[in-house]
């Protein structure tokens, strides 16, 4: 398996961090192009969704979001404490995390894109 | 030979308000820094599972909405707002000074070796961010609560 080196993954994790602020921004915004309530009824949602454009802004958030948020629960267990197996666990663990989560989120942007709902 | 125990304090050693009170400014930004990703990256997973209930139709996701339309909720979400905030001014600090900028000259250590890299600069860029993170969440309240 490759492994990556601590300075490679830190650059990832400030990569996502900086591709996650601006993606955040633009999802914020979304929201404030309406009311903020009426821009959360059932019906406005589902269009958002079905707009290819920002479901794709929605996946790639996901993804961001998902590999900066675990890999800082990954930092922040190691900070904690170190040992081979743990440090295996621990790393493992986030990453398992990571792809349960992204495939989750991945399932209701993709299902509700395509009209089934 | 004695076994070295102090970097093993974990969640006590987080939390001890004395670190804060001896190591200053610098050590609430590392602490909260950490709150805040945790925090975050809870309510993210909280989020992907809320919005999830779109799929059960209109009736499964108000229903899931009404949980945020109250004053608790409300208040849920400037906390979160507040957290966001945080962390991303206190990153964009954090990878600043890993690039080399703001962290002073170095010079010859004398005593009382004060380090360079923990200087005014730094403490008033904490400083700006939860003032950042406090009026981020004075807005999001008057939003929610308009």
């Amino acid at each position: 398996m490759m492994i990556l080196r601590e300075s490679i993954i830190m650059k990832i994790h400030y990569g996502t961090a900086i591709g996650a602020l601006f993606l955040t921004v633009i999802h914020i915004m979304m929201r404030m192009t309406q009311d903020f309530h009426e821009s959360l009824e059932y019906e406005n949602v589902i269009a958002n969704y079905e707009s290819v454009g920002y479901a794709l802004l929605l996946e790639l958030l996901l993804i961001l979001i998902s590999v900066h948020g675990f890999n800082g629960l990954r930092v922040i267990l190691l900070e904690m404490n170190q040992g081979p197996i743990y440090e295996k666990v621990v790393t493992y663990g986030c990453l398992a995390g990571m792809a349960a989560l992204i495939a989750y989120g991945s399932r209701t942007i993709i299902m509700t894109n395509m009209g089934m709902v | 030979m004695a076994k070295e125990t102090g970097a093993r304090e974990g969640l006590k050693g987080w939390l001890n308000p004395g670190k804060i009170g001896k190591f200053g400014i610098e050590r609430l930004a590392w602490l909260l820094m950490r709150l805040t990703g945790l925090g975050l990256l809870a309510y993210f997973i909280g989020h992907i599972y809320e919005t999830s209930h779109i799929l059960d139709g209109k009736a499964v996701w108000d229903k899931s909405l009404e949980m945020t339309q109250t004053t608790e909720g409300h208040l849920f979400l400037a906390l979160v707002i507040g957290m966001c905030v945080f962390h991303t001014g206190n990153g964009i600090r954090l990878m600043v000074a890993q690039m080399g900028y703001g962290l002073g000259k170095a010079e010859r250590p004398d005593y009382p070796y004060k380090p360079q890299s923990i200087n005014m600069k730094g403490k008033a860029c904490i400083y700006a961010t939860l003032g950042m993170a406090a009026l981020a969440m004075w807005y999001g309240m008057a939003v929610m609560f308009a």
